[in-house]
């Protein structure tokens, strides 16, 4: 779809939003400022269901499905090794034993963040597959020049008319 | 014993004439309203007058001040009445009002530099994508300001600075002074401000906008490294909200636990980590933040279209314009003397005399990283690569922003020769093992090297900075493990665990809801034209006549 002036409008309802939300945070004591809360989040609401409403006109993206469950298990390893961290904290009094901890805690993130999501995501990358196995899949490189499989070897895929 | 009784004996009676002589004094002044006149004022005031008497008239500067030893004196000193002429309680409220003057002034401008790395990171970011989305990356650096202005105002500053009350080089700070915080373990520990919204209230005051503004360029920094890293692929209306949400919420809770009074900076006090997170200038807020959230992004968006091969193996994709990116970089290492001396908040008293130290060390820093990336790049591969050299200079100015208001210029060119290296494998890294794409390497400067700025606090600090005798409300100065320190290390650590558990999570948790709901990535249709027309309606270079690229000509 690209730029589109509906994602304009849903764009400026979501900074009025936003900025809505954001008075009613200000001045949460008194009743205006939960007013404002309440408008403010409905504004949002409605813009982010514009925004669900558009998505699908954005057109075929080359980014394939890929396991959900283990993207936020990566996430889960990521935030545990901090909570390992801080855990140790009190755990250990030394400073010795705190840097061993810590050490511990950023090795646990680190293994969620560059061994379990990029498994997650490259799991099913588009530029591993074939082109005859799916539309999607049709996406492939050529050095130096992002095209199509298509372009290449005639294979009918549902991105042929982009040419 | 007798000297013990003399000494304490002379005390007493000085201790006594004190009294009797200040007491008198009191009455001296009590009386004083009775009779304004007849008080004799006192010799430094006489002395003033005196002086403020002698002081050149404008007759005599009318005549002009050549050599500039007339203008500004006793006479320019603002005084309460005009008749009496100038007090000591003039010239003390003069000298304090010029202390925060300066430091106003100081602040400001290195603001103002730090403003300008907005077109050094817009050039450099341009230059090394495809001329077909040039004028997309240009403007997702330029909309980035304002989506991060607006949304740092209305919430991301109060979050942040609000409790950040206490500041002597910007007089106080005083309406900042409301910081939510949780007891855990007996001890208090701050979460988020909660003053300054809208800059509104209390908060118009002179001494929070000028922290404002300096906050604000620094956040913005954050942001536009995220856009780098997602060049060519990036939906401009995806990119417009994550950029709102991560300047409204996930810099400054970060930014709070580190500088506006949060957990972080409570470690040293709480829980004896020596001064707790110690990150001077941003290598760990700014840089790591930024690079964390641009390897979020880019792991949701996946590489370019070409740019892995099936086997995996990544193509270049050359950039359209390599000496937009050299200047760019110069432009931010320009700015960088901005970011890094200027994060003294001031110029004047406090230690901060500290700022040539802090400037020589990032201008060495850089230029040792640049120096790494170049022997690195020329050793290994055979040519000394322009835009890893350009990303040498950045990695080192990068990690060297943490510590440089700490250690020394030859740790400081030590810190930036290991970044240089450093930035060098990290983008081997990045796309040969992760097959994470970054047109520009922003993960591996920013995130990669603002990781290694943090670290090398914990140990190259030599415990010679002095500002203001305390650093986090503990007092001394940060020192690091090879100054015997162990503990500030341990502090470092913790903050580097927090960067990667707490706010990778959280970007990478906004950035899926975002992909769930608007979708960050165009069509590939779109990114096969380029970005240019589709996503902004105009080429970034209209007149250029596009060709077919070579390898695909050949392979047609």
């Amino acid at each position: 779809m690209a730029a589109s002036k509906s994602q304009g409008s849903y764009f400026g309802l979501f900074v009025v939003g936003g900025t809505v939300l954001c008075a009613g945070i200000a001045y949460i004591a008194t009743g205006t400022g939960k007013l404002l809360l309440l408008v403010g989040a409905a504004i949002l609401v409605a813009s982010a269901v514009g925004f669900l409403k558009i998505k699908p006109l954005e057109g075929e993206t080359p980014v394939l499905p890929s396991p959900e469950s283990m993207k936020w298990l990566g996430a889960g390893v990521c935030l545990l090794g901090w909570l390992a961290t801080l855990g140790g904290l009190h755990l250990v009094n030394s400073n010795g034993g705190r840097i061993v901890v810590a050490l511990l805690g950023i090795g646990v993130s680190l293994f969620g963040m560059l061994y379990v999501l990029p498994v997650a995501f490259n799991k099913t990358a588009f530029w591993k597959k074939p082109a005859a196995t799916s539309a999607r899949a049709g996406f492939s490189s050529v050095a130096g020049r992002a095209t199509l499989d298509s372009e290449l070897t005639a294979a009918p895929t549902a991105m042929g008319g982009m040419k | 014993m007798k000297t013990w009784l003399r000494n304490h004996l002379l005390a007493g009676c000085i201790l006594a004439l004190s009294l009797a002589v200040g007491g008198m004094a009191y009455a001296e002044t009590a009386a004083a309203p009775a009779q304004p006149a007849a008080a004799p004022a006192p010799p430094a005031t006489a002395e003033l007058r005196e002086a403020a008497a002698k002081a050149p008239t404008p007759a005599d500067l009318a005549k002009g001040d050549p050599g500039g030893t007339l203008t500004g004196n006793v006479a320019d000193i603002t005084v309460t009445d005009a008749k009496a002429g100038p007090t000591m309680a003039d010239a003390g409220n003069q000298i304090g009002q010029n202390k925060i003057a300066i430091n106003f002034v100081w602040t400001l401008v290195c603001g103002f530099l730090v403003m300008f790395m907005q077109a050094g990171f817009a050039m450099v970011e341009s230059g090394l994508t495809r001329v077909k989305n040039a004028n997309h990356t240009y403007m997702m650096n330029f909309f980035v300001y304002g989506c991060g202005l607006l949304a740092y105002w209305v919430l991301g500053f109060a979050i942040q600075m609000g409790g950040a009350a206490g500041n002597a080089n910007l007089g106080g700070l005083y309406p900042l002074a409301s910081e939510h915080s949780i007891t855990l373990f007996g001890k208090t520990w701050g979460i988020f401000g909660e003053t300054g919204y809208f800059l509104a209230g209390h908060a118009y005051d002179v001494g929070v906008m000028v922290i404002f503004l300096f906050q604000m360029v620094f956040m913005d920094t954050a942001l536009t490294i995220v856009t780098g890293a997602c060049a060519e692929r990036w939906k401009f209306i995806t990119f417009s909200v994550t950029s709102i949400i991560m300047g409204a919420l996930t810099y400054p809770l970060f930014a709070n636990w580190a500088w506006g009074g949060g957990w972080l900076s409570q470690l040293g006090a709480n829980l004896g980590l020596s001064h707790g997170y110690a990150d001077f200038a941003g290598s760990g807020v700014v840089h790591s933040v930024g690079g964390l959230s641009a390897l979020a992004v880019c792991l949701i968006i996946g590489p370019r279209l070409g740019k892995f091969n099936r086997d995996g193996s990544p193509n270049p994709i050359i950039g359209h314009d390599i000496s937009a990116v050299l200047i760019g970089c110069f432009i931010l290492a320009f700015g960088w003397f901005g970011f890094n001396p200027g994060s003294t908040l001031g110029a004047s008293s406090n230690g901060n005399l500290r700022i040539g130290s802090i400037a020589v060390a990032t201008m060495l820093a850089g230029c040792t990283g640049t120096f790494g990336a170049i022997l690195y790049m020329w050793i290994s591969k055979g040519k000394p690569d322009a835009s890893m050299s350009g990303n040498g200079l950045l990695a080192g100015l990068v990690a060297i922003t943490a510590p440089s208001g700490f250690v020394s210029a030859p740790n400081a060119a030590i810190i930036g020769l290991i970044a240089g290296v450093l930035v060098c494998v990290s983008v081997y890294f990045v796309e040969n093992v992760l097959k994470v794409d970054d047109p520009v390497g922003a993960i591996s400067v920013h995130c990669t090297n603002g990781l290694w700025g943090v670290l090398a606090v914990g140990l190259f600090a030599d415990g010679t900075s002095n500002y203001g005798g305390s650093w986090n409300g503990v007092p001394g100065s940060v020192t690091g493990l090879f100054y015997g320190d162990a503990g500030q290390l341990a502090a470092q650590l913790v903050g580097i665990s927090t960067l990667l558990g707490v706010v990778f999570t959280l970007s990478f948790a906004i950035n899926m809801v975002l992909e769930y709901v608007i979708g960050h990535r165009v069509s590939a249709e779109t990114e096969l034209n380029g970005l240019d027309i589709p996503e902004m309606g105009q080429l970034g270079y209209p007149e250029f006549v596009f060709r077919p690229e070579i390898s695909y000509s050949k392979a047609a």
